[in-house]
């Protein structure tokens, strides 16, 4: 059993605490995720999570490459949000390196996003339903899934790690048909919605599972830095696309949905009111894409400037999604450093399981909505 | 009738009621799944698959070498006196593709000066698991512009 | 049989020989069949719901796939793990599949040959036995098998399988309660507790019992669900939070057998509603004249016998559909949630249904 706390040998009645290892080998830490917890017996009394069991050291390899190079490295570390990961670090180069992209390379790059952004919260619903118990759901999300992935794979050829971006545009044009498959994709999106709501929004279950569980107050939020539909589910009003337009998303209409309650069933409803929402981005791009080149003119020898740091950040699927790049006058960046959603999420964990439910426990690593890969990079 | 409404939310059980009316409908849709080793699925044409090069076009230039973000690519060449017409030429002692460690990230073909491409991995062959680790994955200059069908499973290893 | 009964004399074929006969039939061409046809069928549906295929590689259709999952857990090591209490640990599985086997001693798959409902020309019981207590049997019986589950959790001296082990016990003592007063209802209506005559009640009152006892059919059904772990009760597996619950440990065949034992009890509750509320062996609508084909006395031979099996296993199956469609719509309780749900709503419910019963039975 666990370790006394106090000095004295403690008779077998007096021990009131259990260390449990959660993780990293356990069905709902979505990876390899280690969770040390002291537990009364269901009662969560302290949490300690354990990270870097899936270091690979990808801010040291961007260090060692040149910067068209380092986009496939993007692609690994939030490995189901591949676009906006090299959204984001496209972003802060084209920023260092002074390029601009082309109106058609922003529109194309805005529907990856959105593709992307979609097949990410849906993945999050189909485990975190399954996390907390319901099966169903995550087969009917993976369908819808799949037709992304196979979006995508038109498009750029694979399928999770896509690589589909490079610092000022895009490598590829649409393929001829594409934009009609997406706007199909977007027309039907709403219903499939409707049947995951189905499933889920109402039933009493799904609903004494998570309203008021995992309560993150706006405050607490802000201090922690957490972004995303996490600090929105706090009804913090803040989406980088409003906030600190990128790309084209100033020309695109959608809504910022914000939770009340702070708890996991408003996060619940804010990621499943994205979804629609990003269908709805999708439909205007498929209108308003314009004609036009996809890369910028390049110089013919690419190099920094001496001793310049940018740091560039997109709105991600999990949230703020940034660069922070230091050049020193070669191809390569001198330093480059991520600022990764799950990694800045994941430090509140401790403070919303303190003092609940084991089961409440998976709920709510649920709803963080944490890529291992991205935490440990 | 909020009243009324809140009974029936209550006691009428609808919300489960309305799942399972959802999972029912769905219990007689069309199956998606696909069965894989009868249908295969047909990748995009432009899904990353495994390579080709040809040498005939290639121009020994070894972007591919450099454009790769894991090193992987492993090219020797040396100058050769062409008997024909004289000139000086490339020639290619090995051009080597680490395949395992491989991410398919299609720098290398991007990179390729030659028109057509020299090395690509449009060939939509995915199947590239094998039973032992050092089988059939550090594929040299020769696999890599002769293999047929990949990979060589035999029929009773599908069954 | 007859041959049989001659070399061995009445009193030891009556005594001895009869009902070991008898057991063998009810375990390995009953039972055993329809638990192991349960995995597929459950595999299946879930499947279907989620529009996939489910198992279809093993045989037509996937049909032969709990033969080569059988084989495959026979074939497994028999890990038993250093820090174990062995004896507990080897003994668990066990305690779970035993009772839910003894249950089946006192199911009636049709009627007794010599009662008014039996079909022309049948020859023998189709139970085991009819004990006059038998709806308590089964209750009591059903409730050991908590206790394979408590040592297995134990045991296994894993955290996990400790917690699940403590989860189960909480659960199954809390839903006990409420499933046996549910199950007063039809004993009251009835006035037996031999499962045999509260059919044969059913039968004389041309009505199934789940219309007056809808409420208690409601609870009963809540109550079976979360009597044998099914989902949306699975707390003492849940997969998400537990691993696998208080077998987190097992491999193989013990494994095995707590899955056996699993589908075995799901079989045991639906058959109990079956008997209980929706009329046992007898056709559906019992009171329409229109409908008496369904009682096949037009078969040939001796398959009239078999009939009311038919009817029975078909409610079964619906029942146990009825499980599945659960486990592949609803997300899990938590463990209190659970345990208030159990307390606050399903007691009250059963008790106010027997008082309702009451008044019926005094009224009428």
């Amino acid at each position: 059993m666990s370790e006394p706390a106090a000095t004295d040998t403690p008779t077998l009645f007096d021990v009131k605490e259990m260390e449990l290892n959660f993780g990293p080998q356990h069905p709902s830490t979505h990876g390899v995720l280690r969770l040390k917890l002291k537990v009364d017996g269901e009662r969560i009394r302290e949490c300690y999570p354990i990270i870097g069991y899936l270091h690979r050291g990808t801010e040291k390899l961007f260090e060692l490459h040149p910067f068209f190079q380092n986009v496939p490295h993007t692609d690994r570390m939030d490995y189901i949000a591949a676009a906006t990961s090299n959204l984001a670090y496209c972003g802060a180069v084209e920023k260092l390196l002074g390029f601009s992209t082309p109106p058609r390379a922003q529109y194309i790059r805005v529907m990856l996003c959105e593709l992307q952004r979609i097949s990410s919260h849906l993945l999050w619903l189909a485990t975190h339903a399954i996390d907390i118990g319901a099966m169903t759901p995550f087969f009917y999300c993976f369908r819808e899934r799949e037709q992304i992935l196979d979006l995508f794979e038109e498009y750029c050829g694979a399928r999770l790690t896509l690589n589909c971006m490079r610092p000022g545009g895009q490598p590829y044009d649409l393929p001829i048909g594409w934009l009609d498959q997406c706007a199909e994709f977007a027309a039907k999106f709403d219903a499939c919605v409707d049947e995951y709501e189905g499933l889920l929004t109402n039933n009493r279950i799904w609903k004494q599972r998570t309203v008021g569980i995992g309560v993150l107050p706006p405050e607490v939020a802000i201090d922690y830095g957490i972004s995303g539909p996490m600090l929105r589910g706090s009804g913090v009003n803040w989406d980088l696309r409003k906030n600190r337009p990128y790309e084209c998303y100033h020309e695109l209409e959608f809504d910022v949905p914000l939770g009340t309650n702070c708890d996991t069933y408003d996060r619940y409803l804010v990621r499943v009111e994205e979804m629609r929402q990003s269908a709805r981005i999708l439909t205007q791009c498929v209108e308003k894409i314009p004609d036009g080149a996809i890369m910028c003119k390049k110089p013919r020898v690419i190099k920094s400037a001496k001793e310049t740091e940018v740091y560039s950040s997109i709105e991600g699927p999990k949230g703020e999604i940034g660069f922070y790049i230091v050049g020193d006058g070669t191809a390569i960046p001198w330093r480059c450093h991520v600022r990764a959603p799950s990694f800045i999420t994941l430090q509140a964990l401790p403070e919303l399981v303190k003092d609940t439910l084991l089961a409440d426990l998976v709920a709510i690593i649920g709803t963080t909505d944490i890529v291992l890969g991205e935490v440990d990079r | 009738m909020p009243a009324a409404q809140s009974f029936l939310d209550r006691f009428m059980l609808l919300d489960l009621f309305g799942g399972l009316g959802i999972t029912f409908r769905n219990l007689f849709k069309k199956k998606v799944t696909i069965q894989y080793p009868e249908a295969r699925r047909e990748p995009s044409d432009r899904f990353r698959g495994m390579f080709r090069l040809d040498e005939e076009r290639c121009i020994k230039c070894t972007i591919c070498f450099r454009d790769c973000p894991i090193d992987i690519i492993y090219i020797d060449w040396h100058s050769e006196k062409n008997e024909e017409t004289g000139k000086k030429e490339k020639v290619l002692d090995r051009f080597d593709i680490d395949i395992q460690r491989c991410m398919f990230c299609g720098l290398c073909e991007e990179g390729c000066p030659t028109e057509p491409k020299s090395i690509w991995l449009t060939t939509k062959t995915y199947e590239l698991a094998s039973y032992d680790r050092w089988d059939n994955l550090y594929v040299d200059m020769d696999e890599l512009e002769n293999w047929k069908v990949r990979p060589a499973y035999t029929d009773e290893e599908i069954a | 049989m007859d041959g049989i009964r001659e070399a061995l004399g009445d009193s030891l074929f009556f005594s001895g020989f009869s009902p070991l006969i008898k057991i063998f039939i009810v375990m390995f061409v009953l039972v055993l069949p329809l638990v192991t046809a349960m995995i597929i069928i459950e595999r299946k549906i879930l499947g279907f719901i989620q529009f996939r295929t489910g198992p279809n590689r093993v045989g037509p259709w996937g049909l032969l796939q709990p033969a080569a999952d059988v084989v495959k857990l026979l074939g497994k090591e028999d890990v038993i793990p250093r820090e174990a209490i062995k004896w507990a640990y080897l003994l668990a599985p066990c305690l779970v599949v035993a009772p839910m086997f003894i249950i089946f001693a006192v199911i009636p798959f049709g009627p007794a040959a010599d009662s008014d409902s039996a079909p022309p020309g049948a020859t023998m019981n189709l139970f085991v036995t009819d004990i006059n207590v038998a709806a308590l049997f089964v209750i009591a019986m059903a409730t050991l098998g908590v206790y394979g589950i408590i040592i297995a959790g134990w045991a296994s001296n894993s955290k996990f399988s400790l917690m699940g082990g403590l989860r189960a016990a909480a659960q199954m003592v809390s839903y006990e309660v409420p499933q046996g007063l549910a199950v007063v209802g039809p004993l009251l209506l009835a006035g037996s507790m031999s499962l045999v005559d509260i059919v044969n009640a059913q039968r004389e009152a041309n009505l199934w019992f789940v219309f007056p006892q809808i409420l208690g059919f409601f609870v009963y059904v809540v109550a079976g669900v979360a009597e044998t772990n099914r989902n949306p009760f699975d707390l003492p597996e849940a997969e998400s939070e537990l691993v696998a619950g208080f077998h987190t440990e097992y491999t193989g065949m013990r494994f095995a057998l707590f899955f056996l034992g699993e589908y075995g009890n799901m079989v045991v509750i639906s058959a109990m509603a079956a008997i209980l509320y929706m009329g046992g062996w007898m056709r559906p609508f019992p009171n329409v004249e229109a409908l008496a084909f369904l009682d096949g006395a037009w078969l040939p031979g001796p398959l009239p016998m078999l009939v009311p099996l038919v009817w029975f296993f078909l409610k079964i199956l619906v029942a146990m559909f009825i499980f599945i469609w659960f486990r592949g719509t609803f997300p899990r309780y938590r463990f209190d949630q659970l345990m208030e749900l159990g307390w606050k709503w399903m007691l009250p419910l059963a008790l106010f249904n027997i008082f309702i019963t009451g008044l019926l039975k005094l009224i009428v």
